[in-house]
């Protein structure tokens, strides 16, 4: 298909995915850096969407 | 830093119930420390879902659904997790709207707002400085409760609500709108003074694009389970094609394949092979879903129909976008010659919602239309590269 639904397919690999590694990266050193700061990162309604079709 | 899940995790169709279970397992693998509860973890019934629960140690939250009987709440109401100088409570809320399915006349869902408030009072008293709802209300009651609820930092709302990329302010409270299926993570900062209470709060959510890098064990765990989960539902296809085919054989109006249209339709198959209609099928094998019939509908001919796509035996012939899936069955051609058009609603049977959220026939059609030889659709395709199941970018 086309550029942006190909990103949005690629994006429903696993938001758990991306979840690790932005929490790992990003969001958990900000944390560490800024103990006044708390970062809540948050998925909602997966609907078992392990991968894209395709 | 806290991960959390609102809820509707559970897949939508009765073939994927082992998805279920391995969502539940990626979750606890990740560290998740609160996850939410709709009513589609309820499909397979309370007992299902407290069994994976207890066997992947999820720690599900829910204050509001309760069994009729003992008027107990079946899960969790809350937990109350120290997270940096900050102690979060965080609680989940269903509404009392939906359906419970197979649990409705065991269970039933208590009004949110009145839960919502002894539950905010209870955690509080409990020291929580931070309160966290996951609220599978839907948009407008999200809101509606942050509201009328004094006591709740943020709220992140689930249940059918659309992608908004900057939460907003509800009196006091953040509220975050990820979208669904996921396709974004979204992400609520807040600030504490002193006390580890909530200062300021903000909120955005982020499309995990292919930019976003990728953890090796996560990687790991999708692919075993994939691949694993592919080659059972390839056998359970396999068993119902074989059931399909004698029940089809009877059918006067039939699919007949690409390979004999093209023999008065040279040129036209000519041309359909410059586009990446024809290699539509090998997306599915490189992304491990050709065994999975919410995908394989759009990438063969005739999907479980007479004559149509079957079961894997039917690859050769079968496989790929092809002459029939926009100019109907081969059997119907002469009444179809005078009476069928190619329209939008031909093509949006397969890309539309998630498929192509932004497909536009006007600019889409040109690209694949009998006469265009360039083949810039398949260019298209590998230039993004699609043999692996985590980049796979292509589609259709």
């Amino acid at each position: 298909m086309k550029d942006l639904a190909s990103r949005f397919r690629a994006a429903a690999v696993l938001a758990i995915l991306a979840l690790l590694a932005l929490a790992g990266a990003n969001a958990l050193s900000d944390s560490i850096q800024q103990p006044d700061k708390l970062v809540i990162l948050s998925t909602t309604d997966a609907k078992g969407k392990t991968s894209p079709c395709g | 830093m806290a991960l959390v899940d609102n809820g509707g995790f559970y897949p939508e169709t009765d073939t994927q119930q082992d998805v279920a279970g391995f969502m539940c397992d990626a979750m606890r693998t990740l560290g998740t420390v609160a996850v939410g509860v709709s009513e589609k973890e309820l499909r397979w019934g309370v007992s299902a879902l407290k069994a994976q629960v207890a066997r992947s140690r999820i720690p599900l939250v829910c204050a509001n659904l309760v069994d009729r009987s003992t008027r107990r709440p079946v899960f969790k109401p809350y937990v109350v997790e120290k997270i940096g100088r900050a102690k979060v409570g965080f609680f989940g809320l269903m509404s009392d709207k939906v359906d419970l399915g197979p649990s409705r006349d065991s269970l039933k869902v208590d009004e949110p707002a009145v839960v919502a408030q002894r539950l905010v009072d209870e955690m509080r008293k409990k020291g929580a400085t931070v309160v966290v709802l996951l609220s599978q209300l839907g948009k407008v009651e999200s809101e509606d409760l942050a509201a009328a609820v004094p006591g709740i930092d943020a709220v992140i709302c689930g249940h059918n609500v659309p992608l908004i990329q900057k939460g907003r302010m509800v009196k006091n409270t953040v509220t975050s709108y990820g979208g669904e299926q996921g396709q974004y993570i979204s992400r609520t900062l807040l600030t504490l003074d002193a006390r580890g209470r909530v200062a300021t709060g903000e909120n955005e959510s982020f499309m995990l694009g292919p930019e976003v890098g990728e953890k090796p064990e996560i990687v790991k765990l999708v692919k075993d389970f994939e691949d694993a989960f592919n080659e059972k539902l390839r056998k359970t296809e396999k068993e119902r094609a074989a059931a399909a085919v004698t029940e089809n054989s009877q059918a006067t109006n039939h699919f007949l394949g690409a390979d004999l249209c093209i023999r008065c339709h040279a040129d036209q198959g000519e041309q359909w092979k410059t586009t990446s209609h024809s290699v539509a099928w090998q997306t599915l094998v490189d992304a491990k879903k050709d065994a999975t019939p919410e995908c394989i509908g759009c990438h063969v001919v005739g999907f479980r129909q007479p004559g149509g796509y079957q079961t894997g035996a039917d690859a050769p012939r079968l496989v790929n976008v092809q002459c029939e899936n926009c100019h109907g069955m081969g059997t119907r051609h002469e009444e179809y010659a005078s009476s069928l058009r190619i329209s939008p609603a031909t093509c949006i049977q397969c890309h539309q919602g998630e498929n192509d959220p932004e497909f536009n026939w006007d600019k889409k059609l040109p690209m694949i239309v009998h006469g265009n030889l360039s083949g810039e659709t398949i260019a298209k395709k590998k230039s993004k590269g699609s043999s692996s199941m985590i980049k796979s970018t292509g589609s259709h």
